[in-house]
């Protein structure tokens, strides 16, 4: 795990203390782990981390279900 | 595009109310790690002006409005998006009560629901916030395919 995904993971587990691990597949907005409020922090998080300005209004929510899906949507996707 | 969910039950006339819950505690946090300008991401200067009393921002008002777009965006019923925050503005009225105005990708969600307008009332309490949303509903017939 990278370096930037092990922090989001960090900053997901500070606001959940009841969990001890996120397993890269877990659904993060069907267990509550992310909603509409800590979603805009969230974003503030990920782009302090990529490096990458991101578009709230257009963001899918499939682009942050998961570590996984945030690992490849914003740690290893390639910018153009 | 997102797929969009039927509504079970739905039909002409169908509408979904949406409601919100806001917590103060969640929101002082927020305040207190990012400052104001944080909630520049989630409200327009107008929205924020109105949370504004003589001694600053009005932890109670800006639940109400937080509370208030999570209600709106709910009735849309829109699969697979967040709340678009800045797209669903919830002003102040002259009469004191909230009106709600759709923008950009919120307008759109809204017309392909046909949805022409969103009503809210908005209450708080301490440590709550909460909001309770409506959907307009204009002519059926104009619904997109």
């Amino acid at each position: 795990m990278s370096e930037a995904l092990q922090q989001v993971k960090d900053w997901i587990l500070k606001r959940h203390p009841d969990r001890e691990d996120i397993p890269g597949d877990l659904d993060l907005i069907e267990n509550r782990l992310i909603d509409s409020l800590s979603f805009v922090e969230f974003v503030f998080l990920l782009e302090q981390h990529s490096g990458r300005p991101i578009e709230m209004e257009t963001l899918e929510v499939d682009a942050i279900r998961t570590l996984d899906a945030i690992d490849a949507n914003f740690f290893r996707a390639e910018v153009k | 595009m997102p797929a969009r969910p039927t509504a079970a039950g739905g039909g002409p006339g169908w509408a979904n109310l949406g409601m919100d819950i806001v917590s103060v505690k969640r929101v002082r946090r927020l305040l207190e790690d990012h400052g104001e300008g944080f909630f520049e991401r989630m409200l327009d200067p107008g929205e924020l002006a109105d949370c504004r009393t003589s001694s600053g921002l009005d932890l109670l008002s800006l639940c109400g409005r937080i509370a208030a777009k999570e209600a709106a965006f709910k009735t849309l019923r829109v699969r697979g998006r967040f709340l678009p925050w800045r797209d669903i503005v919830v002003r102040r009225s002259d009469g004191g009560w909230p009106l709600v105005e759709l923008r950009r990708s919120a307008a759109d969600m809204a017309a392909q629901s046909g949805i022409t307008d969103i009503t809210v009332s908005i209450s708080h309490d301490v440590d709550y916030a909460v909001a309770v949303a409506a959907p307009i509903l204009g002519d059926p017939s104009g619904l997109r395919p």
